[in-house]
Protein backbone atom coordinates (compact mmCIF):
# COMPACT_ATOMS: atom_id res chain seq x y z
CA UNK A 1 0.00 0.00 0.00
CA UNK A 2 1.61 3.20 -1.31
CA UNK A 3 0.87 6.88 0.23
CA UNK A 4 -1.36 7.32 -2.21
CA UNK A 5 -3.57 4.26 -1.47
CA UNK A 6 -3.70 5.37 2.08
CA UNK A 7 -4.56 9.22 1.36
CA UNK A 8 -7.73 7.49 -1.01
CA UNK A 9 -8.37 5.13 2.02
CA UNK A 10 -8.31 8.48 4.51
CA UNK A 11 -10.12 10.59 2.04
CA UNK A 12 -12.70 7.95 1.43
CA UNK A 13 -13.29 7.29 5.57
CA UNK A 14 -13.99 10.84 5.64
CA UNK A 15 -16.30 10.97 2.85
CA UNK A 16 -18.10 8.09 4.90
CA UNK A 17 -18.07 9.15 8.19
CA UNK A 18 -19.62 12.55 7.19
CA UNK A 19 -21.42 10.83 5.54
CA UNK A 20 -23.06 9.08 8.29
CA UNK A 21 -23.48 12.25 10.07
CA UNK A 22 -25.13 13.77 7.56
CA UNK A 23 -28.09 10.55 7.60
CA UNK A 24 -28.77 11.56 11.63
CA UNK A 25 -31.38 13.47 11.91
CA UNK A 26 -30.92 15.47 15.11
CA UNK A 27 -28.33 17.83 14.89
CA UNK A 28 -24.90 17.00 15.59
CA UNK A 29 -21.02 18.38 16.06
CA UNK A 30 -17.65 16.44 16.23
CA UNK A 31 -15.48 18.60 18.46
CA UNK A 32 -11.81 17.93 18.94
CA UNK A 33 -10.37 18.50 22.56
CA UNK A 34 -10.35 21.40 22.56
CA UNK A 35 -14.07 22.06 21.68
CA UNK A 36 -13.72 23.54 18.32
CA UNK A 37 -15.58 22.08 15.52
CA UNK A 38 -14.17 19.38 13.00
CA UNK A 39 -17.34 18.67 11.60
CA UNK A 40 -21.10 19.32 11.59
CA UNK A 41 -24.14 17.36 10.32
CA UNK A 42 -26.27 18.81 7.81
CA UNK A 43 -29.70 19.22 10.39
CA UNK A 44 -27.27 21.21 12.52
CA UNK A 45 -26.63 23.59 9.63
CA UNK A 46 -30.44 24.27 9.01
CA UNK A 47 -31.83 23.75 12.85
CA UNK A 48 -29.76 26.56 13.81
CA UNK A 49 -29.36 28.16 10.45
CA UNK A 50 -25.79 28.70 10.47
CA UNK A 51 -23.41 28.02 7.67
CA UNK A 52 -21.18 25.53 7.38
CA UNK A 53 -17.74 27.98 6.73
CA UNK A 54 -18.89 29.58 9.72
CA UNK A 55 -19.22 26.71 12.10
CA UNK A 56 -16.70 24.40 10.98
CA UNK A 57 -13.15 25.12 12.75
CA UNK A 58 -15.04 27.59 15.01
CA UNK A 59 -14.65 27.13 19.06
CA UNK A 60 -18.22 25.84 19.94
CA UNK A 61 -19.08 28.97 22.43
CA UNK A 62 -17.84 31.12 19.70
CA UNK A 63 -20.39 30.02 17.28
CA UNK A 64 -23.63 31.99 16.19
CA UNK A 65 -22.93 35.07 18.08
CA UNK A 66 -21.31 32.86 21.15
CA UNK A 67 -25.08 31.03 21.46
CA UNK A 68 -23.54 28.18 22.90
CA UNK A 69 -21.93 30.10 25.58
CA UNK A 70 -24.49 28.73 27.59
CA UNK A 71 -23.40 28.01 31.20
CA UNK A 72 -25.36 24.30 31.80
CA UNK A 73 -23.45 23.53 28.43
CA UNK A 74 -20.24 24.25 30.28
CA UNK A 75 -20.81 22.51 33.27
CA UNK A 76 -21.59 19.79 31.23
CA UNK A 77 -18.63 20.09 28.94
CA UNK A 78 -15.76 21.34 31.31
CA UNK A 79 -16.93 19.34 34.37
CA UNK A 80 -19.23 16.29 33.69
CA UNK A 81 -17.69 15.30 30.26
CA UNK A 82 -14.47 15.05 31.60
CA UNK A 83 -15.29 12.94 34.17
CA UNK A 84 -18.10 10.37 32.33
CA UNK A 85 -17.66 8.63 28.90
CA UNK A 86 -21.04 9.31 27.96
CA UNK A 87 -23.72 11.88 28.77
CA UNK A 88 -27.96 11.35 27.62
CA UNK A 89 -30.13 13.65 27.08
CA UNK A 90 -28.66 16.10 29.55
CA UNK A 91 -31.33 19.41 29.87
CA UNK A 92 -30.36 22.94 28.46
CA UNK A 93 -32.94 25.51 29.04
CA UNK A 94 -31.61 28.38 26.47
CA UNK A 95 -33.03 31.76 24.59
CA UNK A 96 -31.22 30.81 21.05
CA UNK A 97 -31.30 34.26 19.09
CA UNK A 98 -34.02 33.74 16.18
CA UNK A 99 -35.00 30.14 17.71
CA UNK A 100 -36.36 31.54 20.82
CA UNK A 101 -36.53 29.75 24.30
CA UNK A 102 -35.71 26.02 23.42
CA UNK A 103 -35.17 22.84 25.72
CA UNK A 104 -32.39 21.11 24.36
CA UNK A 105 -31.78 17.32 25.09
CA UNK A 106 -27.89 17.34 24.84
CA UNK A 107 -25.85 13.63 24.19
CA UNK A 108 -22.29 13.17 24.69
CA UNK A 109 -19.84 10.45 23.53
CA UNK A 110 -16.38 10.63 23.67
CA UNK A 111 -14.36 9.14 21.27
CA UNK A 112 -10.68 7.86 21.51
CA UNK A 113 -8.61 7.70 18.58
CA UNK A 114 -6.35 4.45 18.29
CA UNK A 115 -3.36 5.72 15.99
CA UNK A 116 -2.75 8.88 18.08
CA UNK A 117 -4.18 10.15 21.02
CA UNK A 118 -6.47 12.78 20.04
CA UNK A 119 -9.75 12.47 21.86
CA UNK A 120 -12.78 14.22 20.11
CA UNK A 121 -16.45 14.39 21.35
CA UNK A 122 -19.82 13.60 19.44
CA UNK A 123 -22.21 15.73 20.84
CA UNK A 124 -26.04 15.60 19.34
CA UNK A 125 -28.44 18.41 20.17
CA UNK A 126 -32.03 17.30 19.94
CA UNK A 127 -34.80 19.88 20.48
CA UNK A 128 -37.43 19.35 22.84
CA UNK A 129 -39.01 21.74 22.97
CA UNK A 130 -42.01 20.73 21.25
CA UNK A 131 -41.91 16.99 22.91
CA UNK A 132 -42.33 18.82 26.19
CA UNK A 133 -44.95 21.05 25.29
CA UNK A 134 -46.78 18.15 24.08
CA UNK A 135 -45.75 16.22 27.21
CA UNK A 136 -47.16 18.98 29.40
CA UNK A 137 -50.43 19.15 27.45
CA UNK A 138 -50.80 15.66 27.86
CA UNK A 139 -50.87 15.66 31.38
CA UNK A 140 -53.28 18.57 31.60
CA UNK A 141 -55.38 16.79 29.65
CA UNK A 142 -55.08 13.13 31.78
CA UNK A 143 -55.53 15.10 34.77
CA UNK A 144 -58.38 16.75 33.47
CA UNK A 145 -59.89 13.16 32.28
CA UNK A 146 -58.68 11.99 35.71
CA UNK A 147 -60.82 14.87 37.47
CA UNK A 148 -64.07 13.73 35.45
CA UNK A 149 -63.81 10.14 36.29
CA UNK A 150 -63.86 10.94 39.57
CA UNK A 151 -66.77 12.99 39.25
CA UNK A 152 -68.64 10.53 37.77
CA UNK A 153 -67.63 7.68 40.29
CA UNK A 154 -69.07 10.24 42.81
CA UNK A 155 -72.15 10.33 40.94
CA UNK A 156 -72.69 6.74 41.41
CA UNK A 157 -71.35 6.68 44.47
CA UNK A 158 -74.29 9.41 45.69
CA UNK A 159 -77.31 6.83 44.20
CA UNK A 160 -75.64 3.83 45.95
CA UNK A 161 -75.59 5.61 49.27
CA UNK A 162 -79.02 7.09 48.62
CA UNK A 163 -81.19 4.40 46.89
CA UNK A 164 -83.17 3.15 49.82
CA UNK A 165 -81.84 -0.05 51.54
CA UNK A 166 -84.16 -0.45 54.64
CA UNK A 167 -87.17 -2.57 53.80
CA UNK A 168 -86.03 -4.09 50.82
CA UNK A 169 -84.29 -7.27 49.68
CA UNK A 170 -81.08 -7.54 48.28
CA UNK A 171 -82.45 -7.58 45.16
CA UNK A 172 -84.68 -4.98 45.39
CA UNK A 173 -82.25 -2.62 46.27
CA UNK A 174 -80.02 -3.64 43.35
CA UNK A 175 -82.62 -2.93 40.55
CA UNK A 176 -83.54 0.26 42.04
CA UNK A 177 -79.62 1.00 42.12
CA UNK A 178 -79.42 0.06 38.37
CA UNK A 179 -82.35 1.69 36.92
CA UNK A 180 -80.81 4.70 38.00
CA UNK A 181 -77.48 3.46 37.27
CA UNK A 182 -78.80 2.70 33.72
CA UNK A 183 -80.28 6.52 33.52
CA UNK A 184 -77.01 7.94 34.30
CA UNK A 185 -75.29 6.14 31.86
CA UNK A 186 -78.24 7.03 29.05
CA UNK A 187 -77.90 11.02 30.03
CA UNK A 188 -73.85 10.38 29.85
CA UNK A 189 -74.36 8.70 26.02
CA UNK A 190 -76.47 11.47 25.14
CA UNK A 191 -74.38 14.17 26.43
CA UNK A 192 -71.13 13.42 25.05
CA UNK A 193 -71.70 11.77 21.63
CA UNK A 194 -72.83 14.78 20.59
CA UNK A 195 -69.83 17.67 22.22
CA UNK A 196 -72.13 18.35 25.49
CA UNK A 197 -75.61 19.27 23.52
CA UNK A 198 -78.28 17.22 22.59
CA UNK A 199 -82.28 17.31 21.60
CA UNK A 200 -84.93 17.18 24.29
CA UNK A 201 -86.81 14.28 21.57
CA UNK A 202 -83.32 12.34 21.90
CA UNK A 203 -83.17 12.54 25.87
CA UNK A 204 -86.94 11.43 26.02
CA UNK A 205 -86.97 9.19 23.40
CA UNK A 206 -83.53 7.18 25.29
CA UNK A 207 -84.99 7.67 28.83
CA UNK A 208 -88.13 6.34 28.49
CA UNK A 209 -87.39 3.50 25.62
CA UNK A 210 -87.34 0.47 28.03
CA UNK A 211 -91.14 1.42 29.24
CA UNK A 212 -93.11 2.28 26.03
CA UNK A 213 -92.81 -1.41 25.07
CA UNK A 214 -95.72 -2.56 26.82
CA UNK A 215 -99.42 -2.50 24.84
CA UNK A 216 -100.02 1.28 26.09
CA UNK A 217 -96.92 2.08 27.80
CA UNK A 218 -95.28 5.89 27.04
CA UNK A 219 -96.40 7.76 24.55
CA UNK A 220 -94.33 10.27 23.31
CA UNK A 221 -95.97 13.36 21.60
CA UNK A 222 -94.10 15.41 19.03
CA UNK A 223 -92.66 18.51 20.25
CA UNK A 224 -90.15 21.33 19.20
CA UNK A 225 -87.35 20.88 18.84
CA UNK A 226 -85.52 22.00 22.49
CA UNK A 227 -81.13 22.05 22.99
CA UNK A 228 -80.51 20.71 25.59
CA UNK A 229 -77.06 21.17 27.56
CA UNK A 230 -75.35 18.57 29.05
CA UNK A 231 -76.01 19.28 32.87
CA UNK A 232 -79.95 20.02 31.62
CA UNK A 233 -79.66 16.30 30.30
CA UNK A 234 -78.07 13.94 32.89
CA UNK A 235 -81.64 16.11 34.95
CA UNK A 236 -84.14 15.48 32.61
CA UNK A 237 -83.21 11.83 32.35
CA UNK A 238 -82.66 11.37 35.99
CA UNK A 239 -86.17 13.21 36.26
CA UNK A 240 -87.87 10.70 33.81
CA UNK A 241 -86.76 7.68 34.90
CA UNK A 242 -87.83 8.49 38.47
CA UNK A 243 -91.10 9.03 36.89
CA UNK A 244 -90.83 6.04 34.69
CA UNK A 245 -90.33 3.43 37.92
CA UNK A 246 -92.37 5.16 39.84
CA UNK A 247 -94.77 4.59 37.09
CA UNK A 248 -93.84 1.06 37.07
CA UNK A 249 -94.13 0.45 40.75
CA UNK A 250 -97.37 2.43 42.00
CA UNK A 251 -98.60 4.02 38.61
CA UNK A 252 -100.48 3.75 35.42
CA UNK A 253 -97.91 1.38 34.01
CA UNK A 254 -98.28 -1.06 37.31
CA UNK A 255 -101.55 -2.25 35.12
CA UNK A 256 -101.49 -3.25 31.34
CA UNK A 257 -104.55 -0.71 30.61
CA UNK A 258 -102.49 2.23 32.01
CA UNK A 259 -100.83 5.06 29.97
CA UNK A 260 -98.18 7.65 30.17
CA UNK A 261 -98.22 10.56 27.65
CA UNK A 262 -95.26 12.96 27.55
CA UNK A 263 -95.67 16.33 25.78
CA UNK A 264 -93.47 19.83 26.11
CA UNK A 265 -94.06 22.82 24.63
CA UNK A 266 -92.06 26.00 24.69
CA UNK A 267 -93.54 28.90 26.23
CA UNK A 268 -93.01 32.37 25.24
CA UNK A 269 -93.55 34.56 27.82
CA UNK A 270 -90.88 37.42 28.46
CA UNK A 271 -88.37 34.56 28.24
CA UNK A 272 -88.96 31.28 26.42
CA UNK A 273 -89.56 28.88 28.81
CA UNK A 274 -90.00 24.43 28.84
CA UNK A 275 -93.37 23.08 29.92
CA UNK A 276 -92.94 19.42 30.16
CA UNK A 277 -96.10 17.43 30.92
CA UNK A 278 -96.15 13.93 32.06
CA UNK A 279 -99.70 12.50 32.30
CA UNK A 280 -100.86 9.09 33.89
CA UNK A 281 -104.18 7.52 33.28
CA UNK A 282 -106.03 4.32 33.00
CA UNK A 283 -103.81 3.20 36.82
CA UNK A 284 -105.61 2.02 39.95
CA UNK A 285 -106.59 5.24 41.78
CA UNK A 286 -103.80 7.71 43.18
CA UNK A 287 -102.85 8.83 46.64
CA UNK A 288 -99.93 11.08 47.60
CA UNK A 289 -97.40 9.08 49.16
CA UNK A 290 -97.24 9.62 52.85
CA UNK A 291 -93.59 10.76 53.02
CA UNK A 292 -91.31 11.70 49.72
CA UNK A 293 -88.67 9.13 49.18
CA UNK A 294 -84.94 10.34 47.37
CA UNK A 295 -86.77 9.94 43.91
CA UNK A 296 -89.39 12.46 44.85
CA UNK A 297 -86.66 14.65 46.30
CA UNK A 298 -84.00 13.92 43.24
CA UNK A 299 -87.27 15.02 40.91
CA UNK A 300 -87.31 18.47 43.05
CA UNK A 301 -84.04 19.06 43.61
CA UNK A 302 -83.38 18.47 40.12
CA UNK A 303 -85.98 20.53 38.54
CA UNK A 304 -85.32 23.24 40.68
CA UNK A 305 -81.48 23.82 41.35
CA UNK A 306 -80.01 22.16 37.99
CA UNK A 307 -82.96 23.14 35.49
CA UNK A 308 -83.81 26.74 37.56
CA UNK A 309 -87.26 26.34 37.11
CA UNK A 310 -90.22 24.21 39.37
CA UNK A 311 -92.33 21.11 39.22
CA UNK A 312 -95.62 20.23 40.51
CA UNK A 313 -96.36 17.02 41.17
CA UNK A 314 -100.68 16.24 41.50
CA UNK A 315 -101.59 13.09 42.58
CA UNK A 316 -105.19 13.30 40.87
CA UNK A 317 -107.42 10.32 41.22
CA UNK A 318 -107.59 9.56 37.54
CA UNK A 319 -103.64 9.76 37.26
CA UNK A 320 -100.71 11.72 38.33
CA UNK A 321 -99.82 14.53 36.36
CA UNK A 322 -96.21 16.08 36.39
CA UNK A 323 -95.54 19.52 35.21
CA UNK A 324 -92.05 20.97 35.23
CA UNK A 325 -91.64 24.16 34.10
CA UNK A 326 -88.19 25.36 33.21
CA UNK A 327 -86.52 28.92 31.62
CA UNK A 328 -85.27 28.18 28.38
CA UNK A 329 -82.14 30.26 29.33
CA UNK A 330 -80.74 27.87 31.47
CA UNK A 331 -81.45 25.09 29.15
CA UNK A 332 -79.97 25.96 26.19
CA UNK B 1 -76.49 22.60 70.29
CA UNK B 2 -77.03 22.59 66.86
CA UNK B 3 -73.93 21.80 64.64
CA UNK B 4 -74.48 23.87 61.60
CA UNK B 5 -72.33 22.56 58.11
CA UNK B 6 -72.55 24.81 55.08
CA UNK B 7 -72.26 22.67 51.91
CA UNK B 8 -70.53 24.31 49.16
CA UNK B 9 -70.97 21.77 45.83
CA UNK B 10 -72.60 22.08 42.29
CA UNK B 11 -73.59 18.97 41.14
CA UNK B 12 -76.43 18.23 42.41
CA UNK B 13 -76.61 14.88 43.21
CA UNK B 14 -73.62 14.66 45.00
CA UNK B 15 -75.39 17.82 46.63
CA UNK B 16 -77.90 16.20 47.60
CA UNK B 17 -76.12 13.15 48.76
CA UNK B 18 -73.93 15.21 50.92
CA UNK B 19 -76.91 17.38 52.83
CA UNK B 20 -78.64 13.82 53.49
CA UNK B 21 -75.78 11.63 54.58
CA UNK B 22 -74.92 15.12 56.86
CA UNK B 23 -78.56 15.06 58.12
CA UNK B 24 -78.91 11.53 58.76
CA UNK B 25 -75.65 11.90 61.20
CA UNK B 26 -76.62 14.68 63.24
CA UNK B 27 -75.83 18.05 61.31
CA UNK B 28 -77.82 20.55 60.13
CA UNK B 29 -76.94 21.97 56.42
CA UNK B 30 -77.08 25.06 55.22
CA UNK B 31 -77.17 24.97 51.50
CA UNK B 32 -76.15 22.94 49.48
CA UNK B 33 -74.90 26.41 47.80
CA UNK B 34 -74.20 26.00 44.16
CA UNK B 35 -72.09 29.44 43.22
CA UNK B 36 -69.94 31.45 45.36
CA UNK B 37 -72.53 34.17 45.06
CA UNK B 38 -75.39 31.82 47.29
CA UNK B 39 -73.05 30.33 49.29
CA UNK B 40 -72.36 34.01 50.57
CA UNK B 41 -75.30 35.10 50.94
CA UNK B 42 -76.09 31.95 52.79
CA UNK B 43 -73.04 32.84 55.04
CA UNK B 44 -74.96 36.46 55.20
CA UNK B 45 -78.10 34.64 57.29
CA UNK B 46 -76.22 32.31 59.47
CA UNK B 47 -72.45 31.46 60.29
CA UNK B 48 -72.01 27.42 60.25
CA UNK B 49 -69.38 25.72 62.44
CA UNK B 50 -67.82 24.05 59.66
CA UNK B 51 -67.85 23.97 55.94
CA UNK B 52 -67.76 21.46 53.05
CA UNK B 53 -66.03 23.35 49.86
CA UNK B 54 -66.17 21.52 46.34
CA UNK B 55 -63.53 23.39 44.68
CA UNK B 56 -64.81 24.95 41.08
CA UNK B 57 -68.40 26.21 41.22
CA UNK B 58 -71.29 27.53 38.65
CA UNK B 59 -69.51 30.94 39.16
CA UNK B 60 -65.56 30.37 39.60
CA UNK B 61 -63.55 28.57 42.10
CA UNK B 62 -64.39 28.50 45.97
CA UNK B 63 -61.93 30.52 46.77
CA UNK B 64 -63.54 33.80 47.51
CA UNK B 65 -66.03 31.51 50.07
CA UNK B 66 -63.04 30.68 51.67
CA UNK B 67 -61.41 33.58 52.71
CA UNK B 68 -64.99 34.69 53.93
CA UNK B 69 -64.66 31.58 55.86
CA UNK B 70 -61.10 32.38 57.14
CA UNK B 71 -62.38 35.73 57.84
CA UNK B 72 -64.83 34.38 60.19
CA UNK B 73 -62.58 31.91 61.65
CA UNK B 74 -64.54 28.87 60.26
CA UNK B 75 -62.57 25.95 59.29
CA UNK B 76 -63.43 24.10 56.40
CA UNK B 77 -62.83 20.60 54.81
CA UNK B 78 -62.59 20.41 50.24
CA UNK B 79 -63.96 17.64 48.63
CA UNK B 80 -62.60 17.33 45.38
CA UNK B 81 -61.91 15.43 42.55
CA UNK B 82 -58.55 17.11 42.18
CA UNK B 83 -55.30 15.96 43.68
CA UNK B 84 -54.07 19.70 44.84
CA UNK B 85 -57.37 21.68 45.17
CA UNK B 86 -55.15 24.43 45.86
CA UNK B 87 -53.78 24.67 42.21
CA UNK B 88 -57.09 25.46 41.20
CA UNK B 89 -58.47 26.91 44.11
CA UNK B 90 -55.65 28.88 45.04
CA UNK B 91 -53.42 28.65 48.05
CA UNK B 92 -56.24 30.00 50.70
CA UNK B 93 -57.24 26.07 50.29
CA UNK B 94 -53.50 24.73 51.02
CA UNK B 95 -53.91 22.70 53.98
CA UNK B 96 -57.37 22.54 53.96
CA UNK B 97 -58.08 18.09 54.25
CA UNK B 98 -59.15 16.89 51.16
CA UNK B 99 -61.68 14.35 52.03
CA UNK B 100 -62.07 13.60 48.00
CA UNK B 101 -64.32 12.63 46.11
CA UNK B 102 -65.65 10.17 45.53
CA UNK B 103 -65.96 11.12 49.55
CA UNK B 104 -65.84 7.79 51.93
CA UNK B 105 -68.93 8.57 54.54
CA UNK B 106 -66.62 7.97 57.80
CA UNK B 107 -63.55 10.37 56.30
CA UNK B 108 -66.39 13.09 56.03
CA UNK B 109 -67.38 13.07 59.22
CA UNK B 110 -64.34 12.92 61.17
CA UNK B 111 -62.63 15.67 59.14
CA UNK B 112 -65.73 17.51 60.44
CA UNK B 113 -64.91 17.06 63.59
CA UNK B 114 -61.57 17.28 63.66
CA UNK B 115 -61.39 20.78 61.59
CA UNK B 116 -63.88 22.13 64.19
CA UNK B 117 -61.45 20.68 67.43
CA UNK B 118 -58.78 22.20 65.46
CA UNK B 119 -60.18 25.61 65.15
CA UNK B 120 -61.68 25.65 68.64
CA UNK B 121 -60.00 23.13 70.67
CA UNK B 122 -62.93 21.66 71.36
CA UNK B 123 -65.25 18.84 70.21
CA UNK B 124 -68.90 18.98 69.34
CA UNK B 125 -70.97 15.83 71.13
CA UNK B 126 -70.52 13.03 68.99
CA UNK B 127 -73.48 11.07 67.87
CA UNK B 128 -74.85 8.76 70.22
Amino acid sequence: MNLEDLYRLMRNGHVQAQGIIDTVPEPLLVLDQNLCVQTASRSFFSTFKVDRDETIGQHLYELGDRQWDIPELRLLLEDVIPKSKAVVDYEVEHDFPGLGRRTMLVSAHRLFHPDNISRSLLLSIVDATKRREHEAEKDVLLGELRHRMRNLLALVQAMARQTTAAGRSGEEYRDAFLGRFNALVQAHDVAFSHNGAADLQQVVERTVAPYSGSPAGVIVEPGPTVPLASGQIMSLSLILHELATNAIKYGALSVATGQVRLRWEIEEASAPRLRLVWQESGGPPVAAPASSGFGTQLIEFAAKRELGGRVELNYAPAGLMVEIVAPLASVS
Amino acid sequence: MRKTVLVVEDEFLIAMDLKLLLERHGWWVLGPAASVEEALALMDEELPAVAILDVTLRDGTVSLVAEALRAEDIPFVVASAYDKPEHVGGEILAGAPNVGKPTDQRLLLAALEQAIYRMNGTSLPLDP
